[in-house]
């Protein structure tokens, strides 16, 4: 066990020296690495961040139903009476000064409601029906806007459906993108550590004569494919960082022109842990595949 | 210690470098193998070490049947066999006293006991004083002499010299054949392999002579 923990000791201080010996080329790859990752994650970021934005939306197909000022009291209640219908999942009375309240908050145009001689907004129901398909629930706000009292109805947040399947295609793409991404580093560390295998030749053959193990052999190749890894994860996070911020003022500002407090949010820690995991596990196998390979290589050349 | 029985060994391409040698050596001797170049020499040391495997025939090491080892299995019997080469096999990307401490390294020992037993080794084959030297900057001599440090640093029972003095003036040659009469006397095994006469009026001890791949004993 001692024993053990020695060969893994000398083997990563191994690794690292070897790192810190060339500069250039370890930066090299790491940045490789690091623009191949930084592509499907940042992709991810921007998806994730896009259905932040969603997901302050109804993601559930809503009709407003706007009543005319003029509606009597007979008609709004024969309004509440057909929304308690069984094909209404649930409806909400929205009083016209709630709305007014409600805009002035969100879209700061407090100043300008208060400018107001009286409400211009209509009362309105706000309706989630039963039904998802888009010819119910054209049928739907048809009926409700035949009723009498009903200035109008407007079906919502169909856009927000289709952002929704838009954005389930792009994390697909993103998962996609990832494998393929995946096999692109695993091919990077695998030549950066073949070459490193056949620079060592001439060691590796002497030690073998003096009774290393296949093991022994390999271990500081898996380390230094793994460190490559994790140097290509953090050079990932660089590119993105930078990328993100480029990238915070100009969508903020837009957000800003759209009366929303959206900003770009920074990937979690736990996320970066999980890219950071992958790429170290990625590079650690691509030097697997390469060392074994070129050790079966060395052995038959010998 | 060593047994070879009906041993041979043909090349890919058709050599044959051993033809159904048949010899045991004991723990403890002294054994120099002689006989022109290309006569097998090299190949017995090899088979020894399980660094080549018999064609045919059956070599024992230590009570373990060479042919048999499994892949897994040679790397612990060549950690107690120490190998000795005529061009010495020195890793130039590291000093001398890391050269003698890979073999520790690799059997998995405390880095300072390591470091320890190396000095004390590279002391005996007087190379103390240029312990944090590049191998590069040795002489011929010392690089032989480094070599041999190396092949004994881990005490190995059994020691293995293919043409030891084979590049080096006779001053050196004798240094080095001293050397091995001294490890001798402590009991390890030695197999030296050379074409040197004068080493082998030197030190005495058994003498197996080859020739085509016909092993044939000499009675000095």
């Amino acid at each position: 066990m001692i024993g053990w923990l020695r060969h893994q000791k000398h083997a990563l201080t191994s690794a690292l020296r070897r790192l810190a010996r060339q500069p250039v080329s370890t930066l090299l790859t790491a940045l490789a690495m690091g623009v191949a990752i930084s592509l499907p994650s940042g992709l991810y970021l921007g998806l994730d961040n896009l259905s932040r934005l969603a997901g302050e939306l109804p993601a559930q197909p809503e009709i407003s139903v706007f009543l005319d000022p003029a509606a009597s009291g007979a008609d709004k209640q024969a309004i509440a009476t057909r929304l308690k219908r069984p094909d209404i999942a649930q409806a909400r009375f929205v009083p016209k000064d709630d709305a007014l309240a409600a805009l002035s908050v969100s879209q700061d145009l407090a100043d300008i409601s208060a400018g107001l001689a009286e409400n211009p907004l209509p009362d309105a129901w706000v309706v989630q029906p039963r039904t998802r398909s888009r010819e119910a629930l054209a049928r739907v706000a048809d009926e409700l806007g035949k009723l009498p009292g009903v200035a109008e109805t407007h079906l919502d947040s169909q856009w927000a459906e289709r952002l929704q399947a838009a954005l389930t295609i792009g994390h697909t793409g993103v998962w996609l993108l990832a494998g393929l991404f995946a096999i692109a580093l695993v091919a990077i560390s695998g030549n950066a550590i073949r070459a490193q295998v056949l620079a060592r030749r001439d060691e590796i053959q002497v030690s073998r004569l003096i009774g290393a193990t296949d093991r022994y052999i390999r271990r500081p190749f898996l380390y230094l494919g793994a460190l490559q890894g994790l140097l290509g994860g953090l050079a990932a996070g660089g590119v993105l960082a930078a990328a993100g911020t480029l990238l915070r003022p100009q969508v903020e500002r837009l957000a800003g022109l759209y009366g929303s407090a959206f900003h770009l949010a920074p990937p979690s820690t736990s996320e970066i842990a999980v890219v950071l995991g992958l790429t170290t596990l990625f590079g650690w196998l691509g030097a697997w595949l390469s060392v074994t390979r070129t050790l079966h290589q060395v052995e038959a050349t010998r | 210690m060593i047994s070879f029985s009906q041993v041979t060994k043909r090349y890919p391409g058709g050599h044959e470098a051993l033809n159904s040698v048949t010899l045991v050596i004991e723990q403890g001797e002294l054994v120099f193998l002689t006989g022109h170049s290309g006569a097998g020499k090299s190949t017995l040391l090899k088979l020894i070490a399980a660094i080549e495997r018999p064609t045919s025939g059956v070599v024992s090491v230590s009570g373990q049947n060479i042919s048999r080892l499994s892949r897994r299995a040679v790397p612990y019997l060549r950690r107690n066999i120490g190998l000795v080469f005529q061009d010495h096999k020195l890793l130039f990307d590291r000093s001398v006293i890391e050269n003698v401490v890979l073999p520790l390294d690799i059997a998995g020992f405390d880095r300072r006991e390591a470091l320890k037993r190396a000095r004390a080794v590279i002391d005996k084959v007087g190379l103390l004083n240029r312990e944090k030297a590049n191998p590069v900057s040795l002489s011929g001599g010392e690089q032989q002499r480094l070599c041999i440090a190396r092949a004994l640093v881990s005490r190995p029972a059994l020691l293995l010299a293919d043409e030891p003095t084979g590049n080096l003036d006779a001053g050196y040659a004798a240094d080095i054949m001293a050397m091995f009469r001294d490890f001798h006397q402590v009991g390890t095994t030695l197999v030296i392999a050379t074409h040197d006469d004068r080493a082998l009026n030197a030190l005495g001890g058994r003498i197996l002579h080859l020739d085509h791949g016909k092993v044939g004993e000499v009675t000095a």
